[in-house]
């Protein structure tokens, strides 16, 4: 198997402007706090993407993403086993994009619990 | 002939007590086997799964998401 090729936030959001499509694995309560604010966004959980992968097109880049990129990049792994070419991991997820000051819709300050995440909450993992 | 028994998981505490809980079992009942923690990603992912920890018992899938008690755990093994 290939590494996954990981990319920041600015990378996304570069890629986001060129036509990319950001898949947020995260979990419907977490979007519901704070999320991208970008034109090419899709929210898949993790826990349905095995029912809903053919939403994701494959003639897209594809950019995963999640709350720290720890999620999304095992999605990003499960992507590549599917045949998917053209699909990166956002590394440290919407923390980091946050803390770039990249758009968000939502409460900014909701993320401030997990900056120092370490991954001990009940459905973090 | 000794089992091998996978934990797959990158670190997280669930991971860390499905590998405590595992470990418990194969000494209290006295089972041959083998218990590996599986933690590169990389590695993890030759398994295709999407949620951790995942439980793998002679390269069989068993377990995948969550924590099971030791008794289903003894189930599984035996």
């Amino acid at each position: 198997m290939q590494p996954a090729v990981e990319i920041c936030p600015g990378t996304t959001l570069g890629k986001v402007r060129e036509g990319a499509l950001i898949v947020d694995v995260r979990r419907p309560e977490e979007v519901a706090e704070v999320t991208f604010d970008v034109p090419n966004y899709l929210h898949i959980p993790i826990s349905e993407l095995e029912d809903r992968i053919n939403e994701i097109p494959r003639d897209k880049e594809i950019v995963m993403v999640c709350l720290s990129g720890e999620r999304s990049l095992r999605t990003t792994y499960y992507l590549m086993n599917a045949g998917y070419q053209n699909v990166y991991n956002m590394r440290d997820g919407i923390i980091k994009w946050a803390a770039k000051g990249f758009p968000i819709k939502g409460n900014a300050e909701a993320l401030a619990q997990y900056a120092s995440c370490d991954c001990s909450k009940p459905n973090c993992c | 002939m000794s089992k091998v028994i996978k934990i797959l998981g990158t670190g997280c505490p669930k991971c860390k007590q499905m590998t405590a809980l595992v470990e418990e079992v194969v000494n209290e009942n006295n089972i041959d086997a083998q218990v590996v923690k599986v933690e590169d990603i990389m590695d993890i992912m030759t398994y295709n799964v999407l949620t951790t920890p995942v439980l793998v018992i002679d390269e069989n899938i068993t377990v995948k998401g969550r924590v099971p008690g030791k008794q289903e755990i003894l189930e599984l093994i035996k």
